[in-house]
């Protein structure tokens, strides 16, 4: 009977603990970042399928070049569309704890995967992130999918799919799911003469993906700052 | 004789100032418009990207020689029938005007055959122009702004193109813009017919090429069944082969408008100037 208690304390005592851990959002994100800054560099080969409306393009291939904390490139030999809260963005965000509120809101399953569901709220009226939904997998620290909203770009959700690297929190695919207005080109400037107006109806705002493959990481390995230099779109 | 004929053509065209006023032109033209995106590109790209950029950023090399050959010939195919009917309007009206054709009428060769050349001279003659308008905008495009991908903005919106995707599109496009301008030279030659001096065919036909683009651009019921007959609705088919997919029924629709107006505007042209009196 005695064994019996100590088991069912023990049992009560790890459930607790884990409850306070799901609760504590902050120590949470501070494992899943411990998890990311494990990577200090990478180069990864990169396969992006763009499903947009109002843009057709051809899937193209590329190189992503990331060292810590925020130096990003891609570097390709086609014209790429990538959204803009990209690869950089969310990490700097977890990182920068100082800037927001993290609220835990509730648990849920996610494609048979039981998730927290972590609120970022930011702290400065001028901060341009308005929210943050982090939907994080607690048993193996990684976070399955992402919604951030910010003034300047809109709201923009990522699915995050894992498979080689989950030691250091690097995804396989990335799915972006992207909210493009309503499209509008003046006639003259596409100079479409014999197109009518019959299709405007067509042209109000949709969403999109973007959909990237990552393939052969090489983490910390070393890259020298001359991958980072930006070139000009023209 | 035929072929001796068609030959005096293209040195009578040849020997004409009026001649190089249209690949001059488009020297002149293609020249500053190299020179203006050169400095201040980035604008025309900011109209290309600017519907996206809220929420999407373009990586890449987009202001490139493919662009600019695009460019170019979206903003010239407008200007260069003008060009053509400089030299075709005149090739019967001018010889009408100056008295020659008299002369020429009685050489041993039958006039459907003379006209028959002097159309070929001008198919020739439109050739250059495009040799022409290719070298300046894709050759000059690339060695000054190098080569890549190609964004092309439609009314609904932007399709890219990989590099290696592009070439046969212009290629086919140059060939329909050829089409085009050869429309435009029967029309110039076939109002010629009609003409006792240059001015009145060169008018006409660029008169004619105004009404029709204007009652293309109309969005007015009226004209709807009217505008697929149009040989200026058919005029931007090049673009066509800028579209994904391939619209193969629309392409070869256009060619067929196109042909037609050419052999029809052709039989007015030889029934004319086969019943023309030579009264100079």
């Amino acid at each position: 009977m005695t064994r019996l208690r100590k088991v069912i304390i023990f049992i009560f005592c790890i459930a607790i603990s884990q409850n306070s851990e799901a609760q504590n959002p902050n120590k949470l994100l501070s494992l899943v970042y411990a998890k990311l800054n494990k990577t200090n560099n990478y180069s990864v080969d990169v396969n992006i399928k763009v499903d947009l409306p109002f843009i057709k393009m051809p899937p193209i291939h590329a190189k992503i070049y990331y060292k810590q904390k925020d130096k990003f490139n891609l570097v390709s030999k086609n014209i790429a569309i990538l959204p803009k809260q990209g690869f950089v963005q969310l990490t700097k965000l977890i990182n920068d704890t100082n800037s927001f509120t993290a609220m835990y809101q509730n648990n849920e399953i996610l494609n048979g995967t039981k998730v927290s569901l972590i609120n970022l709220i930011p702290l400065s009226d001028t901060s341009d992130v308005v929210l943050g939904k982090l939907w994080i997998d607690e048993a193996q620290q990684l976070i399955l999918k992402s919604q951030i909203t910010t003034k300047l770009n809109g709201t923009i959700i990522t699915t995050y799919e894992y498979n080689t690297q989950k030691a250091f929190g690097l995804p396989d695919v990335m799915i972006f799911e992207v909210d493009i207005k309503k499209f509008k080109i003046p006639k003259a400037v596409a100079a479409d003469i014999n197109t009518t107006q019959k299709k405007e109806a067509e042209k109000i705002g949709k969403k999109g993906k973007i959909i990237i493959t990552l393939t052969g990481y090489v983490i910390n390995k070393g890259i020298d700052d001359s991958f980072f230099k930006k070139q000009d779109n023209y | 004789m035929f072929l001796k004929s068609t030959y005096n053509e293209l040195l009578k065209i040849a020997y004409k100032p009026r001649s190089y006023i249209g690949i001059g032109g488009i020297i002149l033209i293609i020249s500053l418009i190299l020179f203006a995106f050169r400095l201040d590109g980035q604008i025309y790209i900011s109209i290309l990207t600017g519907q996206f950029e809220q929420s999407l950023s373009f990586e890449g090399t987009i202001l490139n020689g493919n662009l600019i050959a695009y460019i170019i010939l979206q903003m010239l195919i407008i200007h260069v029938p003008l060009l053509i009917a400089f030299v075709t309007g005149d090739l019967i009206s001018g010889e009408a005007a100056m008295g020659t054709i008299r002369l020429l009428l009685t050489k041993p060769i039958s006039r459907t055959s003379i006209l028959l050349s002097k159309f070929l001279a001008s198919c020739v003659y439109t050739s250059v122009v495009i040799i022409c308008l290719v070298i300046m905008s894709v050759v000059f495009g690339k060695l000054l702004f190098g080569t890549g991908d190609l964004i092309v903005l439609k009314s609904d919106g932007l399709i890219v193109f990989h590099e290696q995707d592009v070439t046969w599109r212009f290629f086919y496009g140059f060939l329909i813009a050829f089409l085009s301008l050869v429309t435009v030279a029967s029309l110039a030659l076939t109002l010629s017919c009609f003409s006792e001096n240059s001015i009145g065919p060169i008018v006409s036909t660029m008169g004619i090429i105004l009404l029709f683009t204007i009652i293309g651009t109309l969005e007015v019921p009226v004209f709807d069944n009217i505008k697929p007959f149009l040989f200026t609705t058919h005029m931007a088919a090049w673009r066509y082969f800028f579209d994904d997919p391939l619209s193969i029924k629309q392409i070869v629709y256009s060619i067929c408008i196109l042909v037609g107006h050419i052999i029809f505007l052709l039989l007015i042209a030889l029934y004319k100037f086969n019943k023309k009196d030579i009264l100079s």
